[in-house]
């Protein structure tokens, strides 16, 4: 089973899952094999579940959790936060609007 | 003897009047000159050695590149599993997107690319006199434009296709290639061209010495719609549900631009790769006819002075006896 950290919410496909497109939004991509758990922090990407039971999942980028410093995302968080309040432009608002929403998804990530 | 036969060669040059007289050989000259043959030989032994110098290093710059390009097929394979490769698509707006190297030297993998891209486009027009009334791919309706990457493509296309080049972009291999750089790039691409279908034109990495001219299609997103309720090859298409976004056709445009970078990051990585191999081997063909060439001028060289050696003692051979005799 692999869960998916789709737009629309976390989304569990196991064999024989009906076929769907979905976006990704940045979160933790769990695959389940057995009992073992393999966690991975995805960026941003697409999952494609086809009706055959097979699914493949691109992503933008995509780290094992047990690689993510946590102080790093601690730093980066305070530092879009900040970028965001003096963002002028919408451009630059959504930019940072962009690295609040990542930072925020690892942090909620390595913490849960 | 071997002076008047000199002295006579000499006249006779002198009486040809296209020769002019510092090309005659001077009075006294004892043999012939091998200075000419000895600068050859240093010069070609110079090109050797850059040919083989320029061989390592497209072989290591080959070792890094070659697993990235293999790596990045697994990031574009779900997308041609998903909505496939249709190169046969029928639609008005067509891209060619050749991809090409900087710098020369390595074979014909660029020409390759442009030929390619020369007759997709032909074929795209309709000018091509494959196109027949049975095949109604192309014809003259249809809006045909190029962007080019890399500097080889750029120059062999300007020539006869100037006022269909829509952009044209270079200096790609400077750094590293990555996905970023490359997501970048086809944002920019994305913005400034208008399309119905792109058509990537890249080479395929197969081994050091074969590459596969391929074509890889990007249908824009009111296409793939299109084509999937129409119901033809991307009719699979209508029975996946789609999730996010506020509406399909939103998911769908994310999902081409995304598959558009993605299959683009795929193109370069495997351009690169080709580059390097057929530079490899460009430079390992000319470094052996270099050698090639080498033991030809040494053999040259070595009769010439053996002639001379010959001659001179002959000369004092048969001085010495005309004296006793």
């Amino acid at each position: 089973m692999v869960i998916i950290p789709a737009t629309t919410g976390q989304m569990g496909v196991l064999p024989g899952h009906v076929a769907t497109i979905a976006e990704l939004k940045p979160g933790v991509l769990s695959v389940h094999d057995g009992n073992d758990v393999s966690k991975y922090f995805v960026s941003s990407g697409f999952a494609f579940i086809h009706a055959n039971s097979f699914a493949d999942i691109v992503a933008v980028e995509a780290v094992p959790l047990d690689q993510i410093d946590a102080s790093q995302v601690q730093k980066g968080l305070a530092e879009f936060n900040q970028k965001l309040s003096s963002a002028s432009t919408d451009l630059e608002k959504a930019e940072a609007q962009i690295g609040v929403d990542v930072h925020s998804a690892l942090n909620f990530a390595l913490s849960g | 003897m071997a002076m008047a036969l000199l002295r006579r060669e000499g006249k006779r040059f002198a009486t040809t009047p296209f020769i002019r007289s510092e090309e005659i050989v001077p009075q006294g000259t004892r043999s012939i000159s091998t200075q000419i043959v000895r600068n050859r030989m240093k010069s070609v032994k110079n090109i050797q050695k850059i040919t083989k110098a320029m061989k390592m290093v497209a072989a290591s710059k080959l070792r890094g590149i070659q697993s990235k390009a293999e790596n990045s097929r697994g990031v574009f394979q779900p997308f041609a599993a998903l909505l496939g490769d249709l190169p046969s698509v029928d639609v008005k707006k067509n891209v060619i997107v050749t991809i090409s190297s900087d710098k020369g030297l390595c074979g014909g993998i660029n020409s390759t690319a442009v030929r390619m891209s020369k007759a997709m486009y032909k074929l795209a027009s309709g000018t091509s006199y494959i196109h027949s009334a049975s095949n109604d791919f192309g014809g003259p309706d249809k809006e045909i434009k190029y962007v080019i990457l890399g500097e080889k493509a750029k120059a062999q296309l300007i020539r006869d296709s100037r006022k269909d080049i829509e952009l044209s972009i270079t200096d790609l291999q400077k750094n590293p290639l990555n996905y970023t750089q490359v997501s970048v790039l086809a944002d920019d691409i994305l913005k400034n061209v208008e399309f119905d279908a792109l058509r990537i034109i890249f080479n395929k990495f197969q081994s050091v010495v074969s590459f596969l001219p391929t074509m890889a299609t990007i249908l824009s997103p009111e296409v793939i719609e299109r084509e999937a309720e129409s119901g033809g090859k991307l009719g699979d298409l209508d029975s996946y549900e789609v999730e996010g976004g506020e509406t399909k056709a939103e998911v769908l445009q994310n999902l081409s631009e995304f598959q558009f970078s993605c299959v683009m990051f795929n193109a370069v990585l495997e351009h690169a790769c080709s580059e390097q191999g057929a530079r490899m081997s460009a430079m390992d063909s000319s470094s052996r006819n270099a050698g090639d060439m080498l033991d030809r001028l040494t053999l040259t060289y070595n009769r010439t002075r053996q002639a001379a050696i010959t001659t001179e003692l002959i000369e004092i051979i048969s001085g010495a006896s005309a004296l006793t005799g």
